[in-house]
């Protein structure tokens, strides 16, 4: 591949990554959080995200909070508020398509933008299109992104790794190697420990050393993905970019952790009952049925213990889901045992709707018990999540997930304005009350 | 002078029935049925009569094209798609920039004389630069509030609305976190 290719932006592809992004959200909204170690997923009982002061400290993500007390007493511990980061996610999806429709929605706090033939029409350079989103991002909404300009995903988002917080880094494909051989291959996007430590092997340490490999090497010793990054590396744009957003599932999760943990059977069940549920409905909404379940209880040791259910015929159907599971809950509950969490993963999902009968006539059953949870779920598109849910969930709704402190659930969910409810909100992140 | 048409509509509407061939003669004033006939045939092949299988006549688009002339004369047109581009939603009212909108919900009285009450939904736009004379967003002291933006001698200061309080001199930087574009209270 020719570095010295004459061009120095064949594709301008842009990658931009919310910095720090719950908890950033969280300092957005709130002025008095500013500068402080702010911390967010206090109802996981884990670290989800830390600002950059926290980080400062020595936390990091996944660490148990007990943890974060004990280094860092001053951290100021806040419950997930999932709804506004979605919102501030929305937003930044929102400035970016000012510039072009072509952006893929990569997570929520990540997203990818192609820039390709954009100089003309909007007279700027692509370095100054960066700088004009990343200024409108931080302006309006109230925290910082860092950001990658290259030829492809793979370098951009080296690029928006190579300084944040707050970042703006071009790598044109001339530059390109300059960056590549201070960063090691673990540090590339798709490269993994035990990729990286197979390439050591060969005397591979930086990504440019990777990159520089000729092409019947990389295809001799490596799998198809890994040859796609070393294109990419090399600026070929092999990794194009998904506009169409998530299509369909191959298959869903549901978990739930509670506290204080139980020992008592009927709430455990209603617990993984309610996961049922709510993968079931998320399955329906996405017009799925699963032929195969597979469910957990997790001891308050970090234990799992569960089955993988074959289900008569496939199913988005709670019910049917649950008959399968009673069979072998009882199998895997242990009456000495304290648990912690239940959950469920439908897998191998399947668009609904190519329906098989069986010899003796349990999908025809199912097929009338059907319209009871469209039903369902028109109720809860008009009166909220849960309006309705089955009776073995019963335990598990009426009570919030965790006792104590870590029930603490987010401020937006109970200051509400006139007209609004529990279950319903304005679209607008709130911040909060003004004297 | 009515066309044939018309007449054989104006029977049927008002007997509620088609006319016979002989009834048709009287109506039209033929005095042979073989120029009935004629014009007969040639209301069939125009789609305005239509014949069962024994050959008793039925009326086609006659019955409806009176219809239709009494509901074009009933009122005015139902409202056209073209005519409805030019109005917008309250979402677009309220937040016609999405992005750099957010609300608050107000504490206390240090604006009633702004109209501003306790309870009220502001609507704020985080923007670049703020002017005096905006009620604006500040942050103090790790606080919002909620005041007029003024400038004397190249001084910046917030004032309340409600002389129970005092205006705010920055001690050494003032914050401005938005501007206020609409206070939204419902009843």
């Amino acid at each position: 591949m020719a570095w010295g290719s004459s061009s120095s932006f064949p594709r301008a592809i842009l990658h931009i990554d919310g910095d720090a992004f719950f908890a950033a959200c969280e300092v957005a909204k709130d002025p008095s959080l500013r500068g402080k170690p702010v911390i967010t997923g206090k109802e996981r009982g884990i670290v989800s995200a830390a600002t950059y002061e926290a980080k400062a400290c020595g936390i990091k993500r996944g660490m148990i909070l007990s943890e974060v007390k004990r280094i860092c007493p001053e951290a100021v511990i806040l419950p997930s508020d999932y709804e506004t980061y979605s919102l501030f996610s929305e937003r930044m999806y929102a400035v970016v398509r000012r510039y072009t429709p072509a952006v893929e929605e990569y997570s929520i706090d990540e997203c990818f933008a192609d820039l390709t033939g954009l100089r003309r029409s909007l007279h700027m350079s692509y370095p100054q299109i960066a700088k004009k989103i990343k200024q409108q991002l931080d302006h309006e909404l109230g925290m910082t992104f860092s950001i990658g300009v290259s030829v492809t995903k793979t370098l951009a988002k080296i690029g928006s790794k190579w300084k944040k917080p707050s970042g703006l880094t071009i790598i044109s494909l001339r530059d390109a190697p300059q960056y590549l051989k201070i960063i090691p291959t673990g540090a590339v996007w798709g490269i993994g420990p035990q990729t990286s430590a197979f390439l050591q092997k060969f005397g591979i340490t930086t990504a440019l050393d990777f990159a520089c490999r000729d092409k019947s090497w990389i295809q001799a010793h490596v799998s198809k993905p890994f040859y796609e990054t070393w294109q990419e590396l090399n600026g070929v744009m092999v990794n194009e970019l998904n506009l169409t957003g998530r299509e369909t599932y191959q298959s869903i999760s549901k978990t739930k952790t509670f506290t204080p943990p139980s020992t008592d059977s009927a709430f455990v069940y209603a617990q993984l009952s309610k996961n049922v549920e709510n993968a079931c409905i998320k399955a329906r909404r996405w017009k799925l049925s699963t032929p195969l379940v597979f469910f957990f209880l997790k001891t308050q040791d970090f234990h799992y213990h569960g089955y993988e259910v074959s289900l008569p015929f496939p199913t988005s159907n709670p019910l049917d889901i649950l008959r399968e599971i009673n069979i072998y809950f009882p199998r895997v509950f242990k009456k000495s045992a304290r648990y912690r969490a239940t959950g469920v993963t439908l897998i191998n999902l399947t668009e609904e709707g190519t329906l098989q009968l069986d010899l003796f006539g349990a999908v025809r059953e199912s097929e009338g018990v059907k319209q009871v949870f469209e039903s369902t779920d028109k109720l809860a598109e008009r009166y909220g999540k849960h309006v309705v849910f089955l009776g073995s969930s019963f335990e598990a709704m009426g009570n919030a997930a965790h006792l104590g402190e870590r029930g603490d659930v987010a401020a937006r969910a109970s200051n509400l304005f006139k007209g609004e409810t529990k279950r319903r909100r304005l679209a607008i992140p709130m911040l909060g009350s003004v004297q | 002078m009515q066309r044939p048409e018309e007449k054989i509509a104006s029977f049927y509407h008002k007997r509620h029935r088609m006319p016979s061939y002989s009834e048709l003669a009287t109506l039209l004033g033929y005095k042979s049925k073989g120029a009935v006939a004629y014009v007969v045939e040639r209301l069939i092949s125009e789609g305005v009569l239509q014949k069962d299988r024994t050959g008793r006549l039925l009326p086609g688009s006659l019955a409806e094209g009176v219809r239709m002339l009494g509901l074009v004369e009933a009122g005015f047109p139902s409202a056209a798609e073209e005519e409805l581009l030019d109005v917008m939603d309250f979402d677009e009212y309220l937040t016609p920039n999405k992005e750099s909108s957010y609300v608050l919900k107000v504490k206390g009285d240090s604006m009633i004389d702004a109209g501003i009450q306790e309870g009220d939904m502001v609507i704020v736009e985080r923007r670049q630069t703020y002017k005096p004379g905006q009620i604006v967003i500040a942050s103090v002291d790790g606080e919002y509030t909620i005041k007029y933006l003024r400038k004397e001698r190249e001084l910046y200061y917030l004032e309340p609305a409600n002389v129970k309080y005092k205006s705010i001199y920055p001690k050494d930087r003032l914050t401005i976190e938005a501007v206020v574009t609409a206070v939204v209270r419902k009843y």
